[in-house]
């Protein structure tokens, strides 16, 4: 997984860079992410790795699955990675691009993981409170798990803060050990 | 029923629980990606600081030792069973500590100061984190006063001060740890607080020298570090470390104390494996790059620091601190130019080398007395040692010349033939045997009867007798000179003239 985040990341950055040449950071992600939907379809990755087929071919069983949803640049894009075959990178490209695009946009994914359904109004005091922290934008996304009792953890990136009860019985259970 | 352990107390429960931190902190959070042979590789943990603790899922902890790009390579400390991929592995933002005091002499911990000797636990209350920088040269203090080992070869020949690295080297079976772990018997009553750090050693021989070193009642002042052979080469590499902040504790607080490293061959090759493992590039041997700077910032740490520097630490006034080291390393055929012996020899402050010809040949401690030097020590030595002591090395430098020459000479003058003679009957008197240190004042008497020529009328065969029996006699005769010298080390008229009348006395009224 690391190793192949490394192998990903020039690509990410060349078509970020081209994104943005183009202005069009939005139509990259689109078109990165619907290229990636295909290619985790199972028969499609078979073809991705197929041995007998030539990377052109494998390129272009992608291009054309995607039709007009991709432009001259994403095709070659594709192209690109077909011949070097890294066609099955990806999901990491889009992870990476998408980071790039956060980092651009001076924007954080933040995930809060709940015990109970978040009101409007707590969403908007974490983002808040986060937002100050973080120095960036925030965008929420909510889930809820049961197994917390109560409390939530938020998770931006590799930061992860802790406030479950769950968390905290985990400490307690610990000092209680040693 | 089940049994209460006495944790289990309401008290103690209660008190924990007060103390118990559960405000939610920010963490760095990663996944680990592969395990594989005590090393793990997480992905993720980007705020990670190099040498952090890192908390695994089950309370393990590793070790982060390779920072790179996308990912971040840790060893595991202990057991990597319960550890799989896809687990969280959150940073600590602590380097790793161990409990450090009073309370761990005369026990058996691990590398990462856990009690493994059955006596229940610790109950230190301290603790000092493994890794630390040296002090620098405005806290130190030259080093003046001896550390005896209660070798008379040694403590004549290649003296050993209080925060001296005095590298003890040779092949296997030489004798290297015997002559460590006499050296620890012999602190006892001296106030110097020893550490016996055991790397890479069979739990039978570890057991052996717990054993003896109760058996000598030397455990109460001593604390013994062990990484076996079995245990992971993570704790082997660490062992050393966290043997030292031990150490550290009492040098601070303006004692001494004395570290044994027996060995760090095997904490090299631990560290090789490590490092082989983390994928970082095999130089020499396949040792990695910094395995010089593995020993050196571990032998820095010994040494002896100024009133100043301990007050600091720890408020006492006026006292210095030392920590003398004594490492071990063991040599393959002889070869102290392999890549490992030779940083030691380079960074330590001189080496007694034990050789295998000497040891089957008889004379224990094997050390040869030519090559082995002491840089510091000289500066060290007690009076009477240094003024006695130094006419012995000289005989045996010009024995072991003649000895070789000698050989093809069927007709030799009465001139070298009495230097042989001299230096056969000293590298007899230089034999002692285990578990039996010698005193300041035995020392002096030895080699001043050697000195005076008292021994020249004595069979070399019966030297050792002789010995035995002067020293015995001294002891139970001329008590109160025997500890007139042991209490300063100081040689005068009167002390040399004690001596000889001791020595005259007894060759004519004693049998041996």
């Amino acid at each position: 997984m690391a190793e192949l985040t490394t192998l990903a990341r020039p690509y990410a950055k060349a078509a970020f860079a081209e994104a943005v040449e183009q202005n069009a950071l939005v139509q990259w992600s689109d078109m990165l992410s619907i290229a990636t939907e295909f290619a985790a379809d199972d028969t499609l990755a078979q073809v991705l790795v197929h041995p007998s087929l030539t990377a052109e071919q494998q390129a272009t069983a992608l291009t054309d699955l995607c039709g007009d949803k991709l432009n001259q640049s994403g095709k070659n894009f594709l192209m690109i990675l077909g011949e070097n075959k890294r066609l099955t990178l990806l999901p990491q490209i889009v992870e990476a691009f998408e980071d790039l695009k956060a980092a651009q946009e001076h924007a954080i994914d933040v995930t809060v993981i709940s015990a109970f359904e978040l009101t409007d109004a707590q969403q908007e005091t974490l983002s808040l409170a986060l937002k100050n922290k973080l120095q960036c934008d925030v965008r929420l996304t909510g889930e809820v798990d049961h197994s917390l009792v109560g409390g939530a953890i938020i998770r931006a990136g590799d930061l992860v803060i802790d406030g479950s009860v769950r968390g905290k019985l985990a400490k307690l259970a610990e000092a209680m050990d040693t | 029923m089940q049994q209460l352990n006495p944790s289990e107390i309401s008290e103690i429960i209660k008190k924990r629980i007060d103390n118990l931190d559960v405000t939610s902190q920010a963490q760095n959070e990663g996944t680990v990606v592969s395990v594989f042979d005590g090393i793990v590789r997480i992905h993720g943990l980007a705020d990670v600081m190099y040498g952090e603790m890192i908390e695994f899922e089950g309370g393990k902890y590793g070790l982060a030792l390779n920072l790179e790009r996308d990912s971040v390579g840790a060893v595991i400390l202990g057991d990597y069973k319960t550890i799989a991929e896809g687990q969280t592995a959150k940073c600590t933002g602590r380097i790793l500590e161990v409990p450090v005091g009073e309370a761990l002499l005369g026990r058996v911990v691990d590398a990462l100061g856990t009690p493994i000797d059955g006596k229940g636990p610790l109950n230190a209350e301290k603790t000092a984190p493994v890794e630390r920088v040296a002090p620098g040269v405005i806290s130190r203090q030259g080093v003046d006063q001896p550390l005896e080992t209660g070798y008379k070869s040694v403590d004549s020949m290649v003296p050993v001060g209080r925060g001296q690295r005095e590298l003890i080297i040779g092949d296997r079976q030489t004798g290297k740890s015997s002559m460590a772990i006499d050296a620890i018997i012999n602190q006892k009553g001296t106030g110097v607080k020893c550490v016996y750090v055991a790397i890479g050693q069979k739990q039978s021989s570890i057991a052996n020298v717990v054993r003896k070193l109760e058996e000598h009642g030397a455990m109460e002042h001593t604390i013994i570090v062990a990484a076996g052979a079995s245990d992971p080469a993570s704790m082997l590499y660490l062992s050393p470390y966290s043997g030292c902040a031990m150490g550290e504790y009492f040098l601070d607080k303006g004692e001494d104390a004395l570290i044994v490293y027996d060995d760090l061959t095997k904490q090299a090759w631990a560290y090789r494996q490590i490092s082989l493992l983390l994928k970082r590039p095999p130089g020499r041997e396949a040792y990695p790059g910094d395995v010089f700077y593995l020993h050196s910032r571990l032998l820095e740490r010994a040494c002896r620091v100024n009133p100043i520097y301990v007050e600091r630490e720890s408020g006492v006034k006026g006292q210095t601190g030392s920590l003398t080291a004594l490492p071990i390393i063991e040599t393959q055929g002889g070869d102290v130019s392999a890549f490992v012996p030779t940083n030691v020899i380079s960074i330590t402050d001189g080496q007694i080398f034990l050789e295998t010809s000497l040891f089957n040949a008889g004379v224990r401690p094997a050390m040869n007395a030519g090559i082995s030097v002491s840089r510091v020590g000289g500066a060290a030595q007690t009076k009477i040692i240094k003024k006695l002591g130094g006419g012995i090395r000289l005989a045996l430098a010009q024995y072991r010349e003649l000895a070789a020459f000698a050989q093809f000479a069927s007709d030799l003058d009465d001139a070298t033939r009495a230097q042989l003679e001299f230096g056969q009957r000293v590298t007899e008197l230089m034999k002692q045997k285990q578990y039996a240190p010698m005193s300041t004042a035995e020392m002096g008497l030895s080699i001043f009867a050697a000195n005076e020529g008292f021994l020249d009328d004595v069979e070399v065969s019966k030297i050792g007798d002789f010995e035995a029996a002067l020293l015995s006699y001294a002891n139970s005769e001329f008590a109160e000179l025997m500890a007139k010298i042991n209490v300063k080390g100081d040689y005068s008229k009167d002390i040399a003239a004690g001596l000889k009348e001791l020595v005259e006395k007894f060759k004519a009224t004693q049998a041996w």
